[in-house]
């Protein structure tokens, strides 16, 4: 049954803290999108004056979310947006929650991450009331199912794909994950990333297992056993990859045909470098990226007034403008244009675009948890097969 | 009008309540699933502690066997699992439903089964549970005629289109198991619910539908055939099914133990035997999708999970675990025709210039084939077929499958298990539901007592007093222990000395009924048959209990039929 994700599970209601917010929620609302709102905050609030502080991943992806988030926040509020070095996981917030001091008002988390940390009680339960309603469509219909959540709501989608080398393939074009094993109809090197990720969710899909039932054939042992066969299929045609950035080498080197590879890698090396590679969206693998506050911060309802304004369509459509990365609403990839800066349409690039959702697996996070081991354990034996592994070492790779 | 809305409020009120409730059902076993590491996903957390997970898949089925024993035994009154045989025998006799307390304590027991991994299904269950709520909304009272049977239905239709995410199939079924005729009266409700089911379970909740597949199509126009061949194998597949269950449940009875320990025993085995066949825990959804792969089994392996799915099928519902048969049916239909298209392809392969289509076709129609002559239910399995799979050639498949399989079946060994679980009840449904009906009613519910009798050494004058008092022109005669001996006549003793003996003139009887003579029975027997009444005596002792008067008997045949034909035929 799907979750009532409105339910606050017991306990967890914070009303100190929630109360305030709602008061003045509304009358914020209506005024985000002018200057004068921050002359609007209530003299109740302990943090007016403070910044905001976000706990993101740095480079090219926060550049697009200071240009898309960071800066209009603070334009139209006044509130400074700074940022805090993240590179995943929960221990930062474990810490910080032992600590007793929470250095950040919000985080950005990968949906795994969000929803372990929302387990052990490291984050705000999040008020889906925040959300803003857009073409006048409600919240609910308008976001991806399973975005509003506890701790988190989803707002972007990244995701793993298989890219091809146009100029091999003129002719017939391969076009579902089927073909990836294929080596008759579209014969040459696969570039694959070596570890076990994707390519067991991609080999049964072959088979035409349904998506939503992947995972559960993957956690018994003759799940594994075939999609290892579909993989034998592919033996002395795989060069391994490790570093993102190799798949599109690959493919524009011409030692490989076909890779996986991360949509965003495989854009910059289109859009920016003019790379021939077209890509396969069938059997996609997504991820999510979510907001969460986390447990303890200060100056919940101001962080709660960025995720209110940074999850508006606009919003969402002018960082999927700047990056590779889809929008978890309908209404925002309604808006979703051209580059800011390449000019090509991002529609052709982004992992929600068109039906391509409709074809895509979602990463199953707590099944990866907690196949670790097992995963890791069958994948090293299948490499000791003749004719597969083993993978090279991130050096070797760059030579 | 008022009519109309009253019917489609019934139907969205029991539809509504039997969705939720089949959604809680499921859910809860999917959590017990999960808890009991029955499910492969839990179990794969265990995987690199063999041991604690081989103790688990003992253990689990075992207890939840104890605990299924224990619930029957002190909460179910009947002692014994209630299903769709339950379900039928309420709505075609006119006898009442096992009481709520049972209802509920055997939905319990089946979710502790289906919870701690018993091969058993879930729809028989899900149908009970239909079933009861029907059965609760008939305590409202409402002014629709033949209130029962239609509440039931509805009950039914809204579990079997939210289990199965097919709302055309959970009507189908319960006119084509349940109700048995396809009056408006009832069709209109009944739709509505199924309906309803679909609305919650598909929209409000968002379930993802029971079985996808992907398929291209049937290659060529003479594997029909073999579909057909398929279906007369997956025949006999099916009545090995029953007959075992039947057998097995005789043999159970005959096994002198306490009746909780039964179920455990059966736990235990099926926990040793997933040691080594996973596959044989629960209902299997992940094997029923390697079936469906190609190069999932090697043929042996086929072989070997089928026959340890049907013996263990059958050991759990004899041993007294509370479940459903059509899961388990599905699961070894599917593994069958995954054999069979196995073999078929082999075959094809050895012969040369012949190819068949996909396995998955093959395992598609074994499974239809083998499941829908256990439950008695060609059409609903032809339209599950259409409904999960929106695939149009795979259900002409799957149709000639079942119809070759049904029409074997149903020569060899009947309609249905359930029909022929209610026919060892005494509730004989295999010549229709008329005969049923006046083959469960037993004369003796029409006969009078108050007719006037004759005793042996009475004189002629006294006798003729009586039945001049009476108004009557024969009466019966007794002996002096009250056994009857036969008829007196009024017109043969007209004109016999006032004196002599009555039973010098009496007729021995052609025709007398007892205790046990229903009233189809007796229709039968009073062909030809001059008088007034027939004497029902004891099968016991042979003593008169009274007599059952030609007119009464005729008039009780006459309205029965007419209510069942009225049922048939009411209008909204």
């Amino acid at each position: 049954m799907k979750r009532p994700d409105t339910a606050q599970r017991p306990g967890t209601a914070r009303p100190d803290r929630v109360m305030p917010f709602r008061r003045w929620f509304l009358p914020a609302l209506m005024s985000i999108a002018t200057p004068a709102f921050a002359d609007r905050l209530p003299a109740d609030g302990t943090d007016v004056g403070d910044d905001l502080v976000v706990l993101t991943w740095g480079g090219a992806y926060e550049a697009s979310q200071r240009a898309a988030y960071f800066a209009p926040f603070t334009r139209a509020t006044g509130i400074e947006v700074r940022t805090a070095r993240y590179d995943g996981g929960i221990d930062e917030l474990r810490r910080a929650r032992e600590e007793g001091a929470v250095p950040w008002n919000i985080v950005d988390l990968e949906a795994a991450d969000a929803r372990a940390a929302c387990r052990e009680g490291l984050l705000e339960p999040f008020d889906p009331a925040v959300l803003v309603e857009e073409d006048g469509v409600p919240v609910r219909d308008d976001f991806d199912a399973g975005s509003i959540r506890d701790c988190s709501v989803a707002q972007l989608v990244f995701s793993t794909v298989i890219g091809y080398d146009v100029r091999v393939f003129s002719g017939e074009k391969p076009r579902r994950v089927q073909d990836f094993f294929d080596l008759e109809r579209f014969p040459g090197k696969r570039g694959l990333r070596c570890a076990p990720v994707a390519l067991l969710e991609w080999a049964l899909l072959a088979y035409e297992v349904p998506r939503s039932q992947v995972y559960d054939l993957l956690s018994t042992p003759r799940g594994l056993d075939l999609a290892f066969r579909k993989l034998d299929a592919l033996r002395g045609h795989i060069v391994w990859w490790r570093g993102g950035d190799e798949p599109g080498e690959l493919l524009g080197s011409g030692e490989v045909v076909m890779s996986s590879g991360y949509n965003g890698r495989f854009f910059e090396a289109q859009a920016a470098a003019g790379a021939p590679i077209s890509l396969i969206w069938d059997g996609q693998l997504v991820d999510h990226a979510t907001w969460a506050i986390p447990r303890g911060a200060k100056a919940t309802g101001r962080a709660q007034a960025f995720i209110a304004f940074a999850t508006r369509a606009e919003r969402m459509a002018d960082q999927a403008m700047r990056i590779s990365y889809g929008p978890t609403r309908d209404s925002a990839r309604r808006r979703v244009g051209r580059h800011v800066e390449f000019g090509i349409d991002m529609n052709d690039h982004l992992p929600t675009s068109g039906e391509r959702m409709r074809r895509a697996v979602i990463r199953d996070s707590d099944w990866y948890a907690r196949t670790e081991t097992l995963r890791q354990r069958r994948f090293a034996e299948w490499l000791r097969a003749p004719g597969v592994g083993p993978c090279p070492d991130a050096r070797e790779r760059a030579r | 009008m008022q009519r109309i809305a009253l019917l489609a409020a019934m139907g969205v009120g029991i539809g509504g309540v039997a969705s939720l409730c089949a959604i809680l059902f499921v859910d809860t076993v999917l959590w017990l699933n999960g808890a009991t590491l029955v499910s492969p996903r839990a179990r794969v957390s265990l995987e690199d502690r063999p041991w604690l997970l081989g103790a688990v898949t003992v253990l689990v089925p075992a207890l939840g066997g104890l605990l299924t024993g224990l619930v029957v035994r002190y909460l179910v009154v009947e002692r014994r699992s209630l299903g769709p045989a339950d379900t039928i025998h309420a709505v075609q006799s006119s006898e009442p439903l096992p009481s709520v307390r049972s209802g509920l304590g055997a939905t319990l027991a089946a979710i502790l089964s289906l919870g701690s991994g018993a091969s058993v299904g879930q729809y028989g269950p899900m149908v009970y549970l239909g079933t009861l709520i029907g059965g609760l909304a008939v305590r409202l009272d409402l002014p629709v005629r033949n209130l029962r049977a239609i509440a039931i239905g509805c009950g039914v239709a809204a579990a079997i289109s939210t289990a199965f995410n097919a709302p055309i199939a959970g009507l189908v079924f319960a006119h084509e198991v349940i109700l048995r005729h396809y009056a408006m009266q009832a069709f209109a409700p009944v739709t509505v619910a199924s309906a309803c089911g679909y609305v919650l379970a598909n929209v409000v909740f968002e379930r993802p539908p029971l079985f996808l597949v992907s398929f291209d199509g049937v290659a060529h126009g003479y594997e029909f055939a073999l579909f057909a061949i398929e279906g007369l194998l997956c025949a006999g597949v099916a009545i090995l099914f029953m007959r075992l269950l039947l057998r097995g449940a005789t043999l159970a009875a005959r096994t002198p133990w306490p009746a909780p320990l039964k179920p455990a025993f059966a736990g235990l085995v099926l926990g040793l035997v997933a040691l080594w066949i996973p596959d044989v825990l629960g209902i299997g959804r992940e094997t029923l999708r390697f079936a469906t792969i190609e190069e999932a089994f090697r043929l042996d392996e086929l072989m070997l999970i089928l026959v340890a799915k049907l013996a263990l099928t059958v050991l759990c519902l004899a041993y007294g675990f509370v479940g459903g048969v059509f899961s388990p049916s599905l699961l070894i239909g599917i593994l069958f025709g995954a054999l069979f298209g196995g073999l078929v392809g082999e075959l094809a392969t050895a012969l040369g210039p012949f190819a068949v289509s996909h396995v998955v076709v093959y395992a598609i129609c074994g499974m239809m084939a083998v499941a829908s002559p256990v439950i008695g239910a060609p059409l609903t399995t032809i339209i599950i077929v259409f409904e999960l799979t929106r695939h149009y050639d795979l259900t002409i498949a799957a149709m000639v499958a079942v119809v070759f399989s049904n029409l074997v079946a149903y020569r060899v060994f009947g309609r249905s298990l359930f029909d022929e679980q209610l026919a060892r009840r005494g509730f004989d449904l295999s010549a229709g539901r008329d005969e049923a009906l006046l083959g469960s009613l037993r004369v003796s519910s029409v006969m009078r007592t108050d007719l006037p009798t004759a005793c042996r050494g009475q004189t002629v004058a006294v006798v003729v007093r009586r039945l001049i008092e009476a108004q009557a022109s024969e009466c019966m005669l007794l002996d002096g222990r009250g056994v009857h001996l036969g008829t007196v006549r009024l017109g043969s003793l007209i004109d016999r000395p006032v004196d002599a003996l009555v039973e010098d003139y009496c007729y021995d009887d052609t025709l007398v009924f007892d205790d046990r003579t229903t009233l189809s029975e007796a229709m039968e027997l009073l062909r030809g048959f001059i008088g007034e009444a027939v004497a029902v005596v004891s099968s016991v002792d042979g003593t008169l209990l009274g007599a059952a008067p030609e007119s009464a008997i005729i008039e009780a045949y006459l309205d029965r039929v007419r209510q069942l034909r009225r049922e048939e035929n009411e209008a909204p």
